[in-house]
């Protein structure tokens, strides 16, 4: 087992409250493996994996619970010499902007060098003679030449892959790469993928990608966790996610997005409201004021990531890992393929009286621990509970 | 307040007919200037170079192609927001192309945007009831409570609380903004609606409650609109017709479903290849076209055929002279298809197209009135130059 992380709970600080960040993450990791973690902005991909790399940023974020195994090495109270020893060479990891993880008045050659150097003991010269080797095997031309260039000579594709080389070049166990693509043209994203699954698998390295973009994993991964507001709500391979989807918001998701390839009376159903104020202690399942398959029960008891068939025993790696997922009344196959419960006269349970849910849509401003929101993604994330605003005309009787 | 506009055609009665916009040879040039106090003009940044587009009433036009290849300049250049170089823009019959004053202000009233940013592109300081009603204001439609009353209006109808009006934009999450965006667009009871991106600032699960809205406000108010967006998957399934463009021309324009289903400019072959589907077992069977490098400057753009620096098919027939010598313009290859390449037989059918849609070549799609290559729909090759096995290999 290459990465072992247990019941991760992370937490943020702020003025406006504590943000529940990740709230008990628990995934396995092998060696060589390819693992998704998909999301919307706000639902912790991110926070996990810089939590994983001691990354977060500080004072506001902290570990509140929980266990990084990697190699048997608890991350989470190792002391801060062997993680600076551990980032790069075993785990690396790339960003979505390429321009601001590289420094903007540093020559290409001078980053490079120095991150060789930082944990191999070589000459500049060798160093160099490296990071030409790098460059080159990345795809750009003239490197020799090209190591003399500033970060804003390059363009963002070509960004991105002095970042992948970067990441490489002391052939770490794993890589985490977080939404590599997602600020780059879909041409040049095509470019960068088909680098990274070629380098990565020609090395055996592990790879956790971070995408909000079911596309990406689809073609890139060989499991796949989706996350929702800080837990993971399903775990599958990547043909049976994708082929058998079991949790409302992975439906729900997989209904949302138009396909390049469907037919033209394709109807998208939207996952109605917003997601959920992080700053509020998680009562019941954390999606289930969006969720059409909602019980009484879900509103007050979150569910586990359980097995979707019961019994047998679980694996959590692999081709052959089990299906799970975090929900009491998962839609069937067919509601899973018609995105909407089928079940004669079930209606999803109004929210019980007195709680938060159930005071309605009140919207407050966005504060609180944005330190990863994007301007690009939104900032959906940060909005409290303001669901279910009326969708269709004149159904509001407020007047 | 809906029937203050003027000439306004009974509802739906021209729809699919009717042209509402026609822009023809539109360019627009930047220009590069060096030296402070005389500024010296050293060359042009080409952001639109000779675009023609038409729309009709009540359809969608998608336009996509990547950053940098004009498509946000060609919109904003359609609403006067800037000066074309070259050109004519006609609206409802009017040349609009060197309004200026009251004249253009009446015309603007009919034709309105969506920005990409939600963020950026409602004022701070502004209730976004005020947002919503300074359209109005502008134009000066209606009385005080008048105007009021169809803010209301617009709230309910963008599906947001008509309470919410006094709020500021910092209070509503990225969706919600995105509604008000589109409740101040509505405001004048456009014509067109020119969206920029309207939903790639948005995350996944709420896109879709956008895209939903702008076709159910399409149906109900027969709006057009040009909907730009560099995510063809957006676009193919919110548009009827997609432009495709790059490098400030038009390379392919198509008939939505059918720009899928049998792809002809190379450029767009490789485009679709690009796109991931969410589904595993489609993804297998694609292959991608990895194009090389980059999108060329704009200010300095390859002679001939903007694309034929990245182009796929070009290598393959052993790089013809035609290609940077000649600048290929857009000619009908069916009903409603037009492509602009030198050699688009040889792309219908390739090796390529078939494996960057993953299936074969839908043959209603493809012969839709050709004439000119009907063998059966047997082979997924056509007999050509040796192919090597595929340039993404």
């Amino acid at each position: 087992m290459l990465l072992s992380v247990r019941d991760l709970t992370v937490r943020f600080r702020t003025h406006d409250g504590t943000v529940h960040a990740v709230n008990g993450v628990s995934f396995d990791l092998e060696e060589g493996e390819t693992l998704g973690l998909v999301g919307e902005s706000g639902s912790g991909k991110s926070v996990t994996n810089l939590a994983v790399m001691r990354l977060l940023p500080q004072p506001a974020g902290h570990i509140e619970r929980g266990t990084v195994l990697f190699e048997e090495l608890d991350l989470t109270n190792a002391p801060e010499a062997s993680m600076r020893d551990l980032r790069g060479r075993e785990i690396a990891m790339i960003f979505q902007d390429p321009m601001t993880s590289l420094n903007p008045v540093l020559t290409i050659e001078e980053q490079m060098v120095e991150t060789i150097q930082a944990h191999r003991r070589v000459t500049a010269a060798d160093a160099r003679v490296r990071a030409i080797q790098l460059l080159g095997m990345v795809g750009i031309a003239e490197p020799a030449s090209r190591l003399r260039n500033y970060p804003h000579q390059f363009s963002g594709g070509m960004r991105q892959r002095v970042m992948i080389a970067i990441a490489l070049a002391l052939e770490p166990k794993l890589l985490i790469a977080d939404e590599p693509t997602t600020a780059l043209d879909v041409t040049i994203q095509a470019q960068v993928l088909e680098l990274l699954q070629r380098l990565t698998a020609e090395r055996g390295t592990a790879v956790i990608l971070i995408t909000h973009d079911l596309g990406v994993v689809a073609g890139m991964t060989g499991r796949i966790n989706v996350m929702y507001a800080g837990y993971i709500v399903e775990a599958a391979t990547t043909p049976e996610l994708f082929a058998k989807p079991r949790h409302p918001y992975t439906v729900g998701l997989l209904h949302s997005i138009p396909r390049l390839d469907a037919g033209s009376d394709e109807a998208l159903i939207p996952i109605e409201g917003v997601p959920p104020d992080l700053r509020l202690a998680p009562v019941g399942c954390p999606f289930a004021p969006r969720c059409a398959w909602r019980t009484v029960q879900c509103w007050t008891e979150n569910p586990a990531l359980n097995p979707v068939e019961p019994g047998g025993s679980v694996r959590t790696t692999g081709p052959e890992a089990t299906h799970r997922i975090a929900c009491w009344n998962p839609p069937t196959a067919d509601e899973a393929t018609a995105g909407a419960p089928l079940r004669p006269g079930f209606e999803p349970a109004p929210p019980p009286a007195g709680s938060p849910q159930a005071t309605g849509p009140y919207v407050l401003p966005v504060a609180p621990g944005n330190a990863e929101v994007r301007s690009e993604e939104g900032a959906e994330s940060a909005m409290p509970g303001s669901h279910g605003f009326p969708e269709s005309p004149g159904s509001g009787s407020g007047r | 307040m809906s029937e203050t506009r003027p000439g306004d055609a009974a509802p739906g009665a021209a729809v699919g007919g009717e042209r509402l916009l026609e822009v023809s040879g539109l360019k627009v040039h930047f220009p590069i200037t060096r030296g402070i106090v005389i500024e010296r003009h050293v060359g042009d940044v080409r952001a639109v170079d000779g675009v023609s587009l038409a729309l009709r009433r009540g359809e969608t036009l998608g336009l996509v192609g990547e950053s940098g290849c004009g498509k946000s300049t060609f919109g904003r250049a359609i609403l006067r927001l800037y000066r074309p170089t070259a050109g004519r823009i006609v609206f409802e019959g009017q040349d609009i192309t060197t309004l200026e004053g009251a004249a253009l202000r009446a015309v603007r009233r009919r034709m309105q945007m969506i920005f990409q940013d939600p963020y950026a592109s409602l004022n701070p300081r502004m209730t976004v009831g005020g947002i919503v009603g300074e359209p109005l204001d502008i134009h000066s439609i209606g009385t005080r409570s008048e105007r009021r009353q169809r803010v209301q209006e617009l709230f309910e109808i963008v599906g947001l609380d008509p309470a919410y009006a006094v709020r500021y934009p910092h209070e509503f999450s990225g969706g919600q903004r995105q509604r008000v965006g589109v409740a101040r667009a509505l405001a004048v009871n456009p014509d067109l609606i020119v969206a920029d991106e309207p939903v790639s600032a948005l995350d996944v699960s709420i896109q879709a409650q956008i895209v939903n809205l702008l076709e159910r406000l399409q149906a109900q108010f027969q709006l057009t609109y040009l909907f730009i967006a560099h995510d063809l998957s957006v676009v193919r399934h919110i548009s009827d017709r997609i432009a495709v463009m790059y490098l400030g021309r038009i390379v392919e324009l198509a008939p939505s479903r059918e720009l899928y289903d049998a792809p002809r400019h190379p450029y767009t072959v490789a485009l679709i290849s690009a796109v991931p589907i969410p589904d595993p077992a489609v993804e297998s069977k694609r292959r991608r076209i990895i194009l090389t490098g980059d999108v060329p400057n704009p200010a300095a753009p390859p002679p001939g055929c903007h694309f034929h620096t990245r182009c796929w098919l070009r290598e393959r027939l052993g790089n013809p002279a035609e290609c940077v010598e000649v600048e290929p313009q857009l000619r009908v290859v069916s009903r409603g298809h037009e492509v602009a390449c030198h050699f688009v037989e040889q792309v219908d059918r390739s090796v390529e197209q078939i494996r960057a849609i993953g299936h074969a070549v839908n043959p209603a799609a493809g012969s839709a009135g050709t004439g000119a290559s009907q063998d059966p729909p047997v082979p997924p090759q056509r007999p050509m130059a040796p192919a090597p096995p595929s340039p993404s290999a």
